[in-house]
């Protein structure tokens, strides 16, 4: 395959354009990669919608809310939770940034506050669990309980997940792993970490709020 | 510079046949994978057809090694577990591997011209998952308190701790959840394998519609498992950790009152493109497989395509006719009778395309196309009693009968089994390298469709007679005494049909090792793994990476008769200055 | 490689001469007398369901029977021997051929279904107005629990859930050519209360109601049958609907009313399991 793009000798019909446009390997990898992403979040963003629609449902039959003798959610916790994973995703972002602009130390700092702010969130949570428990809201408290817990259970589950990740990828920045044109995990996680705080900004918006 | 890497060839036996990352072994292993389990899930079929021939009498031979603290006979909580096991192993285990997961692997790749899967380890994790899944249904026969028995629909409470408290139900549902992570791997995999793995030239409507079908397969896998996923994680909860999702509760509990519905609605968002999930791979097949033998351009390429698209956004709004009886609102009931009825549209253009292929072709009648010929018998029958029960009045007789059973059996038991058999006759030589024999396939062939006919359109007569399903006796209801000798004639039926499933074993597994050496290009077709590798290829498939210039039935071209002296030309070949110009332009920007 | 298509061929006749005489023989084994088709319709609006079901019977027979005659035909005068057509299918002209076609089918099968379905709905099945406008109309409520049929009648004070309810056990019985209307739900599992002659069965839903409504139009003895999978003994959840003439009706809930008062007891609280009529 050596002569270059020509393009196709005049308007022949049956010549399409080759969908696959040739990148260099590692950059054709990458995109890859991000398609890969793209689908996985999409099948994700199911899962959680299949949680939505489930709440939906029930919510949309409902005379009042929350149901009878049971407390409403404090709202105090969860609104600072969600500051601090909405500036996570602005430090993450931040840190790609300045990969992709070579700036490794701005990197590693921006990885290790998201770190940080991650942890920050997973323990919040914990303490908003801990004290609903206390006022007497359990997981075994009728479907107000169950879809509360279990949608914050399977969240977290999330979250943790992607912290773990976030932890390698600081190990690995501080060993000066990354740099502009290798950055592929950076990229690739920052969109997961944004899309775990998307679905948290509908279920604060669904479950908390409304 | 080439398009993708080339591997090296695995020299350890772990690596060239267990933790494999070459999507043709990988494929291999589904194929025995979902074999085992289809020998499973057909001997459970057996125990069914017995308990209804003979109720109530000891079984045969297996009955004293399974069921001896009955005295060999199966009881009623025995029965439950034994349908329930059935149509999940035979969803999930059996058909769901061989079709997708072999076919799919070993089709795509080498029917794009690509090296590979886009993402190579986690093809081998999909495999190895779902083998741990299997594992947790295997396991799931032995805990105290016996197996999953909730049907395998699972319906909570049914499914909860109220109807199951079983281990079993537990490790089922974790299974369906763990193969479900499987599928998805793999469903990835094949997703961004086509949009990104196509070699020069192969452009969408250049792709054989067998990877069409399985793409959207994929596509499907991708977005609805994913929810099904959810629903079991709940299932799971609820009867682990004590939530209440879908359980009602006490009375006046109201808004916090859990819901038993809402798990039917995820399960069907999920469970009714899950039916198409395995047929679309089919119709790609049949698509492919009329025009190679009919030796005549696809008809209306486009059109399946189309038609095939159609019905993979159709199948999410059609999900409430399984849900007529659960007090549906008429609106909802109305307006999902309506999508029903309109996704048949794109199947009949699907079925006018294979029979305009047909006709005034020059049919060969070799065994991969008396499958092919079989799959649109069976699916014809299965797909035509689909539109009964897809009609909101009919369904309200029908649903929860053997018409409805009937119906599954003949499109997903029947269509969806028959063209795995088309497929393993027709990419044999490719997968192995040998031949399995031609007139054993007419035989094994034509006795499966005759069988599978009688089987399944027996039960479609016992459902219009009211023959309710999951019954562990029958003729408990006087109203269906009178069906026993039906029911007898077509368990002899089913008998007959596994007896052949195990001559078919036996000619399989010999022609695997012994079978006659098969050339490169036995049935004289031109898409990729025919033209461009040997049989079977090589690991890293293409020498060099093919050049496409066209579509993947051109058969019967005049043009190429007076030039190259036959039939049918390679999607590769160039023929004639203009194609010789855009292959070259194609090849280019490589 | 030669393909030996006579032996082909010949295998496959063999194997369905074989499979025509083994049905004949399964056929001829099976008592036609009893019949095979539908339990007997004993209902004002199962003609409905039978009619539809039957008549697409019919429409798709006849588009299977075109679809094989058009395939045999195909296989045996366009074989081998026969030089292929080299067409595409995909001019204008095909296409619409091919779209006509689809659309034909599904004008004339598809929808004589959705038009007779939803008039048979509104007319019929789905008409609850109509039920409830006849004055001799009979309310049921009914539980189904693993694995009875508990059923209630409204009794004279007209309300439900009261001590003068019928109550009885896999034991209902309505007057003929009266509509009753049945309101179901369950305690446990998923049930189904399901009546074969009537074409008719509806969901009983732990936390909902659901209802259905037929009008019997000859007495008699009927089954009642469960249509969901409700675990162990599903199989055996029969019930018996009893249809009578108006005045044996009344004369037996009255009793029935007399009796579940005697032993009616405030505290039973499994035993009144009755709700006030859901109005929809
Ligand atoms: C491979 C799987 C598969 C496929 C393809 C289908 C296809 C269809 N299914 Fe089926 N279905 C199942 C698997 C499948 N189904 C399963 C597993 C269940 C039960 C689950 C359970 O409850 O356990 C089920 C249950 C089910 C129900 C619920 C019934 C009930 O529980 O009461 C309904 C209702 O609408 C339905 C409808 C349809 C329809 C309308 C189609 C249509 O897509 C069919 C379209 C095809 C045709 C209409 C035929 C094509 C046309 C011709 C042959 C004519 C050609 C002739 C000429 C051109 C001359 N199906
Ligand atoms: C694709 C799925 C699939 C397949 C293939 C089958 C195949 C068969 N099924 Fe099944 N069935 C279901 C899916 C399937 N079924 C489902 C989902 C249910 C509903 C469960 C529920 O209600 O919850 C069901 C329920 C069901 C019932 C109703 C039970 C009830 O309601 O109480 C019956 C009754 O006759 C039945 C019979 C059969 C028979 C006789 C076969 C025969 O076709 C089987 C013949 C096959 C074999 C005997 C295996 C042969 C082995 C090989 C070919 C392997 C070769 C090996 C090598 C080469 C190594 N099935
Ligand atoms: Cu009650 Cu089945
Ligand atoms: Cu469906």
């Amino acid at each position: 395959m050596s002569s270059m793009s020509n393009p196709p000798a005049g308007d022949d019909p049956e010549w399409v354009a080759p969908v696959v446009q040739y990148d260099s390997p590692a950059k054709r990898q990458e995109t890859t990669a991000w398609v890969g992403m793209v689908i996985f979040l999409a099948s994700w963003g199911m899962m959680f919608g299949a949680l939505f629609f489930m709440y939906g449902g029930i919510r949309a039959r409902a005379t009042e809310w929350p149901p009878q003798g049971l407390p409403a959610i404090p709202l105090f916790w969860p609104t600072i939770n969600t500051i601090v994973i909405a500036l996570s995703s602005v430090t993450l972002q931040w840190a790609l940034i300045s990969i992709r602009k070579g700036d490794k130390k701005k990197l590693t700092v921006g990885l290790v506050s998201t770190f940080l702010l991650g942890l920050a969130f997973v323990a919040l949570q914990w303490k908003v669990w801990v004290d609903l428990n206390e006022i007497g809201l359990m997981h075994t408290s009728g479907f107000y309980g169950s879809v509360f817990y279990g949608m914050t259970w399977i969240h977290a589950a999330h979250v943790a997940f992607g912290i773990i990740a976030l932890g390698w990828l600081c190990i690995q920045a501080l060993r000066h792993f990354y740099s502009a044109p290798r950055h592929l995990s950076i990229r690739l996680w920052t969109m997961y970490w944004h899309f775990v705080g998307i679905v948290w900004g509908i279920m604060f918006l669904t479950v908390y709020i409304l | 510079m080439d398009l993708q890497p080339i591997h090296a060839p695995p020299t350890s036996f772990a690596k060239k046949y267990l933790f494999t990352i070459d999507h043709k072994v990988i494929a291999k292993q589904f194929i025995w994978g979902g074999f085992l389990f289809l020998v499973l899930g057909g001997g459970l079929a057996m125990l069914i057809r017995w308990q209804w021939a003979f109720p109530h009498e000891p079984v045969p031979v297996v009955g004293d090694m399974f069921l001896g603290a009955t005295q060999g006979r199966i009881g009623p909580a025995t029965y439950n577990s034994i349908f329930t096991n059935h149509g999940l192993i035979m969803i999930f285990w059996a058909i769901t591997p061989l079709l997708i997961g072999a076919f799919g692997n070993f089709c795509i790749p080498l029917m794009i011209g690509a090296r590979d899967m886009a993402f190579p380890l986690l093809n081998m994790l999909s495999f190895w998952i779902w083998a741990l899944s299997g594992v947790m249904v295997l396991a799931s026969f032995v805990v105290p308190l016996g197996a999953a028995g909730a049907g395998w629909t699972t319906y909570p409470p049914l499914s909860t701790n109220v109807g199951m408290p079983g281990a079993g139900q537990s490790l089922m549902v974790g299974a369906i959840f763990v193969t479900g992570v499987s599928t998805i791997m793999g469903g990835l995999n094949y997703v961004v394998t086509v949009i990104r793995y196509r070699a020069p030239g192969m452009t969408w409507m250049r792709m054989p519609l067998t990877v069409w079908g399985l793409w959207l397969t994929s596509i499907l896998n991708v977005l609805f498992v994913p929810v099904l996923g959810s629903a079991g994680l709940l299932l799971l909860l609820d009867r682990m950790t004590g939530t209440q999702f879908f359980i009602a509760g006490s009375t006046g509990m109201g808004a916090n009152a859990g819901d038993p519905i809402l798990f039917q609605h995820l399960f069907w968002i999920f469970g009714h493109p899950e039916v198409y999930i395995l047929i679309l791979p089919a119709w790609g097949m049949v698509c492919d497989f009329v025009a190679f033998f009919a030796r005549k351009p696809a008809y209306w390429y486009k059109g399946s395509v189309y038609a095939m698209t159609a019905v993979s956004v159709l199948s999410a709004v059609v999900y409430g006719h399984h849900m007529f009886t659960t007090g549906i609102s008429p609106l909802l009931g109305t307006s999902f009778m309506l999508f029903t009825l309109i996704i048949s549209v794109p199947a009949e253009m699907l079925f006018l395309n294979w029979l305009h292929t047909m006709w005034k072709g020059s049919i060969r009648l070799t065994s991969p196309m008396s499958y092919t010929l079989g799959v649109i018998w069976v699916f014809g029958l299965g797909g035509l009693t689909g539109l009964h029960l897809g009609t909101t009045s009919t369904d309200l007789y029908l649903h929860d009968t053997m018409w409805v059973v009937g119906h599954f059996h003949l499109t997903m038991a029947s269509a969806s089994f028959l063209v795995v058999f088309a497929g393993i006759a027709f990419w044999f030589p490719k997968m192995f390298g040998r031949m399995l024999p031609e007139k054993f396939g007419h035989f094994h062939c034509w006795s499966t469709v005759s069988l599978l006919t009688l089987v399944f359109v027996g039960q479609i007569i016992s459902g219009y007679a009211g023959h309710h399903r999951r019954l562990f006796d029958p003729y408990q209801y006087t109203f269906l005494e009178h069906l026993l000798p039906l029911n007898r004639w077509v368990s002899y039926f089913a008998f007959a049909l596994a007896a052949i499933q195990g001559a078919y074993a036996v000619v399989f597994i010999r022609s695997v090792f012994a079978g006659k050496k098969a050339e490169q290009n036995p049935w004289e077709v031109g898409t990729l793994e025919w033209t461009e590798c040997t049989s079977p290829p090589a690991v890293h498939n293409f020498d060099t990476i093919p050049v496409i210039v066209r579509g993947p039935h051109e058969y019967a071209n005049p043009e190429v008769r007076k030039v190259l002296g036959r039939d049918w030309i390679s999607q590769t070949e160039p023929l004639g200055d203009s194609e010789q110009a855009s292959g070259g332009a194609a090849a280019a920007g490589g | 490689m030669k393909f030996k298509h006579f032996s082909n061929k010949l295998t496959s006749v063999l194997v369905w001469i074989w499979t025509m005489a083994i049905t004949g023989v399964a056929w001829a084994d099976v008592p036609k007398e009893e019949g095979w088709g539908m339990p007997t319709d004993a209902s004002l609006d199962g003609h409905r369901v039978d009619w539809l079901i039957n008549i697409t019977n019919v429409f798709i027979t006849i588009l299977f029977v075109i679809m094989v005659i058009w395939i045999v035909w195909a296989v045996l005068a366009h074989n081998e021997k026969h030089t292929a057509d080299y067409d595409h299918g995909d001019s204008k002209h095909h296409v619409m051929v091919a779209l006509s076609i689809s659309a034909f089918i599904f004008l004339v099968v598809d929808g004589n279904l959705f038009y007779n379905a939803a008039k048979d709905l509104t007319q019929a099945f789905w008409n609850f107005e109509k039920a409830e406008a006849a004055a001799n109309h009979v309310k049921i409520e009914v539980q189904g629990r693993q694995w009875i049929w508990e059923a209630r009648y409204e009794g004279p004070d007209g309300k439900f859930n009261t001590q003068d309810d019928a109550v009885t056990t896999n034991d209902i019985r309505v007057p003929v050519n009266a509509p009753i209307i049945i309101q179901v739900t369950s305690p446990d599992v998923i049930h189904a209360i399901s009546f074969p002659n009537f074409r008719v069965k509806v969901d009983a839903v732990p936390g909902s109601v659901n209802q259905l409504w037929l009008q019997a139009t000859q007495t008699g003895q009927f089954e009642i049958s469960c249509g969901q999978h409700c675990g162990q003994a599903h199989y055996k959840m029969a019930g018996r609907l009893t249809v009578m003439e108006e005045a044996d009706f009344k004369e037996w809930v009255a009793q029935k009313s007399r009796d579940s008062k005697q032993i009616y007891d405030e505290n039973a609280q499994a035993a009144n399991w009755g709700w006030t009529w859901r109005k929809y």
